[in-house]
């Protein structure tokens, strides 16, 4: 038996990698490359499609008749992230270096509400956002907002929800990073007559940048896709994002060369952005701050 | 007879389809993208009962009722009685006759998005799983034209024979009435909430900027509502319109939306808008409307003076269907006007089967008797008079509409 094993010691890495790339082509592989056919077809439902890659012009049309919503899911994902990271990074600093005896305590909290449904966070959302809802019903009433302001139905809402949904995912990573500081290399900072905002820009920041790497990328991807949001918290055409466009190409309009074709560029986009990133901020730290 | 044999012309298409190679891979590959679509369906109720039952397809051999009925039909479209879970009694009473358990699935939420799930099996000429749906007219004309129906066996169906109301009848894609049985009809009109806006009984307060409702005006995503109402708008008949005059039409509805006057487009969930108050006019359907008001008293909804919408929902067996006798059983018992007097109670749309008012009308229960004077559930002819029916729109037409009408609604 020992020696069986040690014969065939060079297939443990691969059956150790087996499940997940079994995983990966099943269910990424194999429909990344219908989709990548489906993106090539022309024709219509009824009609049967046809491939061809003379179709790529699916590209160049997608890509015309909805720059609008491209620019729009970036625009949004960019300020949410942002958004996020400005709430995130203060509250992982608090737990990490304030937390005490509440450490655990404080970061069971953050994810405390993911364990609800998404779609139900977002929906419960809407009614404490409605126009008479908990917030600005009592604020309309005592005459600090005009009767005609709204949150729902505007870009506030859209990435506002966006920020919320995607918060844990940029706290945790942050955390682990400043949790794993050395305290002794702060101290250091402190003997070396730094001032404390000098030692957090000096010492804290710069070694919880892998954090900060994570935490974006966990943010601005999914964010860029996300369509739940605008669905249930935009809900007017002025809020759309490319994941609206393409559920309705699929879905509604049963357009399945323009939505494939919108899939890639949005997953093109995404990994030039991701690439140009990981560039600026060095790769190493793209594997160093995952969780 | 021209739209029969263009159905005839269709099926032919079809099978030649299925017959070249190439294309049929296609339709693999279709099959394999509707797979995870088809989880919610009745994957695991039809493969119980074909161990039961000889030949899947074959008509001749199913003299009995069986076992199970896959049933696919749309959020609050049948009776439900007060139990917790909630059960409903039309489909217990059906099953206390004929033994079937009818499994009955809210699996329509949107007649493109549930089409898109029995297209790839339709395509590749397999069972859909599902031996009833019920698709709206269009869609419904949509199955009959790529010839994606079974036929009703009239023979099995006295009731629906008998019962289905003149209205219905000889729609010219349907002229035989065998491809499709109604199952509920309803109104597209104006719904609002009167204590905010005041009765409203013009499409023009759709575009009129009032600090009453501005902002908080909805129309439906449903293409056909909202694009017909605005051609009735521009005073064109939704029966009979030409491309061009939808192209106005569609701009007609930009123009509210740049204006800042529509918020959304929108299906079923106008309702909780209007309940909570985000919403207060917009374009609704009768039957949502009276079960709102329900919930709110100050919800009210009118035939628009420049006439409203009529739409129908229909009953097919789609092809392939492996219960096919027995669906039509259940068509048969629906058409039953006790039966539907009891349903309609419930759903509170336009029933389509006659002596289902006068059945209502003899409820014991007063509040229920009271609904067969419900102009909106039994719509006097004086009322039909001022509806419409949107035209059958052609294949190529459907894809332009659809496609200019995704551009005014932000996809």
């Amino acid at each position: 038996m020992g020696q069986l094993l040690r014969r065939y010691r060079f297939l443990v890495p691969y059956l150790l990698l087996a499940p997940g790339l079994i995983w990966l082509a099943v269910y990424y592989v194999y429909p990344a490359v219908q989709m990548f056919i489906a993106s090539f077809w022309s024709g219509s439902i009824s009609q049967g499609f046809t491939f061809s890659f003379a179709n790529w012009t699916n590209y160049t049309e997608a890509l015309d008749r909805y720059s609008e919503q491209f620019v729009r899911s970036i625009i949004f994902a960019g300020l949410a992230t942002l958004l996020t990271f400005a709430i995130s990074f203060p509250l992982a600093y608090t737990i990490a270096f304030r937390g005490g005896r509440y450490k655990n305590l404080l970061l069971f909290l953050v994810i405390a509400p993911f364990f609800t449904s998404f779609l139900l966070r977002v929906i419960s959302w809407r009614t404490i956002l409605g126009d008479d809802g908990l917030l600005l019903g009592p604020l309309k009433a005592i005459g600090l907002l005009p009767e005609d302001f709204r949150v729902l139905a505007t870009p506030v809402a859209v990435i506002t929800g966006i920020a919320y949904n995607f918060l844990p995912f940029m706290t945790l990573p942050i955390y682990v990073s400043l949790e794993k500081i050395d305290r002794r290399l702060l101290e250091a900072g402190q003997d070396l007559y730094a001032t404390p905002f000098m030692t957090f820009r000096r010492v804290t920041f710069p070694l919880a940048l892998p954090g900060v790497f994570a935490g974006t990328l966990l943010t601005f991807i999914p964010a860029m896709g996300d369509y739940v949001n605008a669905e249930l918290l935009g809900q007017t055409p002025a809020t759309r994002m490319i994941g609206n466009v393409i559920q309705s190409r699929f879905l509604t309009n049963n357009d399945y060369p323009t939505a494939s074709a919108l899939s890639f560029i949005l997953m093109a986009g995404i990994l030039v952005a991701v690439a140009l990133y990981a560039r600026v901020l060095g790769t190493e730290e793209l594997t160093s701050g995952a969780v | 007879m021209s739209e029969h044999d263009s159905i005839l012309g269709r099926r032919f298409t079809r099978r030649t389809i299925l017959q070249g190679s190439a294309l049929a891979g296609v339709g693999a590959f279709l099959a394999a993208c509707g797979a995870p679509a088809q989880s919610t369906g009745p994957t695991t109720a039809p493969s119980s009962a074909a161990s039961g039952e000889p030949a899947p397809s074959s008509p001749a051999a199913e003299a009995t009722p069986s076992e199970i009925l896959n049933f696919a039909n749309w959020p609050l479209y049948i009776d439900q009685d007060e139990g917790s879970p909630p059960v409903s009694p039309t489909l217990e009473q059906f099953k206390a006759k004929y033994g079937t358990t009818v499994n009955y699935v809210e699996a329509v939420n949107d007649n493109d998005q549930f089409f898109g799930t029995i297209q790839p099996p339709l395509q590749a000429g397999q069972d859909t799983g599902w031996d009833i749906t019920v698709l709206t007219d269009w869609m419904a004309a949509r199955l009959i034209r790529l010839g994606w129906v079974e036929t009703i066996d009239t023979a099995n169906t006295p009731n629906f024979v008998a019962n289905l109301r003149d209205v219905y009848k000889a729609v010219d894609w349907d002229p035989e009435n065998n491809l499709r049985a109604p199952w509920q009809s309803g109104l597209t009109g104006l719904g609002f909430d009167e204590a905010t806006t005041g009765n409203v009984t013009s499409l023009d307060a759709l575009w009129t900027d009032d600090p009453r409702w501005k902002g908080k005006v909805w129309l439906l995503s449903e293409m056909r509502d909202t694009v017909g109402l605005t051609l009735l708008k521009l005073g064109i008949m939704p029966e009979d319109f030409t491309l061009e005059q939808a192209g106005a039409a569609l701009a007609e509805i930009q123009k509210t939306v740049d204006a800042g006057i529509v918020r959304s487009f929108l299906g079923n969930d106008y309702k909780e808008g209007l309940v909570k108050g985000d919403l207060v006019l917009g374009t609704a359907w009768s039957g949502d409307m009276i079960i709102a008001k329900g919930e709110k008293a100050s919800l009210a909804f009118n035939i628009p003076d420049q006439g409203g919408m009529l739409w129908t929902d229909n009953m097919q067996i789609p092809k392939g269907a492996q219960h096919k006798y027995t669906a039509e059983l259940m068509i048969d018992w629906v058409y039953d006007p006790e039966i539907a007097a009891q349903l309609a109670a419930y759903i509170q749309y336009v029933s389509p089967v006659a002596g289902c008012q006068e059945a209502i009308a003899k409820n014991p229960d007063p509040e229920v008797a009271a609904l067969a004077d419900n102009p909106l559930m039994f719509p006097d002819d004086a009322t039909l008079g001022t509806v419409h029916i949107f035209r059958a729109l052609s294949e190529e037409e459907e894809i332009s509409l659809n496609d200019e009408f995704s551009k005014v609604t932000g996809n």
